[in-house]
């Protein structure tokens, strides 16, 4: 092969790679976003607990959210399933609603998928709702260890909350 | 244009004969009186009557009956056709006058069930002692011992609090409507946007789905908090969009306050009032621009449109440094306060409310 030929082909493949990585680092990665119920744009949200979306999903109505409650009740773990997260109008869109028992500390563990995408979300539950500056988010579904971390964490700071409590 | 009501201009505008001037009147006047907007109801109401009535085929010997008498010789010279129009015509504007008489005197909407919470709630001067109806134009009085519960219909519930006075404007399936005159609701609706309203000298509190507070003094100066769901409130074109955990305060004559969360600075809160309701404006602005969080962007949203032209970049800047504007929204689109770009935007913010 004509040594010009050879280098060109090499060019145009460099070429090529370079456009191809660069096409999939501008297109939008797959997360997961948590705001209130009134986010969700819908007067069915009006009892959720908070609001969850997909950012960068080419088709959101098609992203699946699953879930369970995790919670510490009288020093014992205990998982409650989420049956009824809810999809809303607005394309990959989704509510929560509580349904774990109002005793104990809980965090709403929930993943959600986007093809062959996984994410992950841990949303920590207060006396008023979600916690937002202490959710955390993952690239696929949170461990034991850090849902056991993320109750733990929170069962401190709700005990530092309550009036007469020792630190 | 119009004395006090606009009642005889109501036929003319339901059949779109008014001028756009008169109907933007009009529109305007029954927006803010619940007495003409029940006017319009009925007149409504009556027109579809009368258009559903039936058109009924009359039987063959009425017409055998009437051909006979056209060829009989008439007595008294007049033709026997006149009197035969005459007659129907009269039937028909009795039978016609009968109905509307009926459907105008009956008994308006649905009745509501008033359940006593505490002390002795009173339906007019009638006390209610455990269980009670309700139906529109009627007062509920509480004193500072008394609580009701009314049931709104269907879709959720009002619990009247001590030392207020509600009326019940329109009790139907499609419009569920109260008069808050003074004291403090609670309510929890369950039901699509824009079914329930609470009127009070200060505007109108449409429910978007939501459970809220409504307090009212007798001067009509008034407070919003929303536990759940989104509250519109609005007076003359001037709206606010209150979420939960978000307050808005009214005044007579002005409306709704720009909202602002029940956990926002206090001095952010003092320049809001001076903005709304005081003369402060201007250095309010700076205040409320300088003590806004990433949660506030729902207060500076309600100012973008509320700001003096020359005021609004500061907001818009102040606001994109939080959560700037999505995709596809230019900055123009905003300070030109594009309607379609102001949702979107805020669509997008409350996301982070």
């Amino acid at each position: 092969m004509p040594k010009n030929t050879g280098r060109s082909l090499q060019l145009v493949l460099i070429a090529s790679l370079v456009l191809a990585c660069t096409q999939a680092g501008l297109a939008e990665e797959f997360s997961l976003t948590i705001g209130s119920p009134v986010a969700a744009g819908s007067f069915r949200a009006k009892n959720a607990v908070f609001a969850i979306r997909s950012r960068g999903c080419p088709v959101p109505a098609k992203m699946e959210v699953s879930g369970a409650a995790e919670g510490l009740v009288d020093g014992k773990r205990r998982t409650v399933p989420l049956a009824h997260v809810a999809a809303m109008p607005t394309p990959g869109v989704y509510t929560v609603s509580r349904e774990w028992p109002p005793e104990g500390v809980w965090v709403v563990n929930l993943t959600g998928r986007c093809d062959q995408a996984i994410r992950g979300v841990l949303v920590p539950i207060g006396p008023k709702g979600f916690l937002r500056e202490s959710s955390k988010f993952f690239p696929r579904p949170a461990g034991q260890d850090e849902i056991d971390a993320s109750l733990r964490s929170l069962a401190e700071s709700l005990r530092q909350q309550t009036p007469g409590s020792s630190h | 244009m119009f004395d006090n009501h606009p009642s005889r201009h109501l036929p003319a505008y339901l059949d779109g004969k008014l001028a756009d001037g008169a109907r933007r009147l009009v529109e305007t006047h029954v927006a803010a009186c619940a007495r003409c907007r029940a006017e319009l109801e009925q007149i409504r109401n009556g027109m579809a009557l009368v258009q559903a009535l039936p058109v009924a085929q009359a039987p063959e010997y009425v017409w055998t009956a009437i051909e006979s008498a056209l060829d009989r010789p008439v007595a008294d010279g007049r033709s026997p056709r006149f009197h035969w129009r005459f007659a129907a015509a009269a039937a028909a504007l009795v039978i016609l006058a009968a109905v509307a008489f009926w459907y105008v005197d009956r008994p308006q909407g649905e009745q509501w069930e008033v359940m006593r919470l505490a002390g002795s709630p009173s339906i007019g001067s009638e006390r209610i002692t455990e269980m009670a109806r309700i139906r529109g134009g009627q007062w509920i009085e509480t004193d500072g011992l008394s609580r009701a519960r009314i049931r709104i219909g269907e879709i959720g519930s009002v619990d009247v609090e001590p030392n207020t006075r509600v009326t019940i404007v329109a009790a139907q399936p499609t419009e569920h409507r109260l008069a808050l005159r003074s004291g403090e609701i609670s309510a929890k609706i369950l039901a699509p946007p824009r079914l329930f309203f609470v009127e009070t000298p200060a505007g109108t509190a449409v429910d978007l789905g939501c459970e809220y507070t409504l307090r009212c003094d007798n001067s009509g100066v008034g407070i919003l908090r929303v536990q759940a769901g989104w509250v519109a409130f609005e007076f003359e074109g001037r709206e606010s969009l209150v979420p939960a955990g978000a307050v808005c305060r009214t005044r007579p004559g002005i409306g709704p306050g720009t909202p602002y969360f029940d956990d926002a600075l206090g001095r952010l809160m003092e320049a809001l009032d001076a903005f709304d309701f005081q003369d402060g404006a201007a250095s309010a602005l700076s205040v409320v621009l300088a003590e806004s969080r990433m949660r506030d962007t729902l207060t500076l949203w309600h100012l973008l449109s509320r700001v003096d032209p020359g005021d609004r970049l500061r907001v818009y800047e102040r606001m994109a440094a939080f959560s700037p504007p999505p995709d596809g929204i230019s900055r123009q689109q905003l300070l030109a306060l594009d309607p379609a770009s102001l949702s979107r935007w805020r669509q997008e913010l409350a996301w982070t409310w």
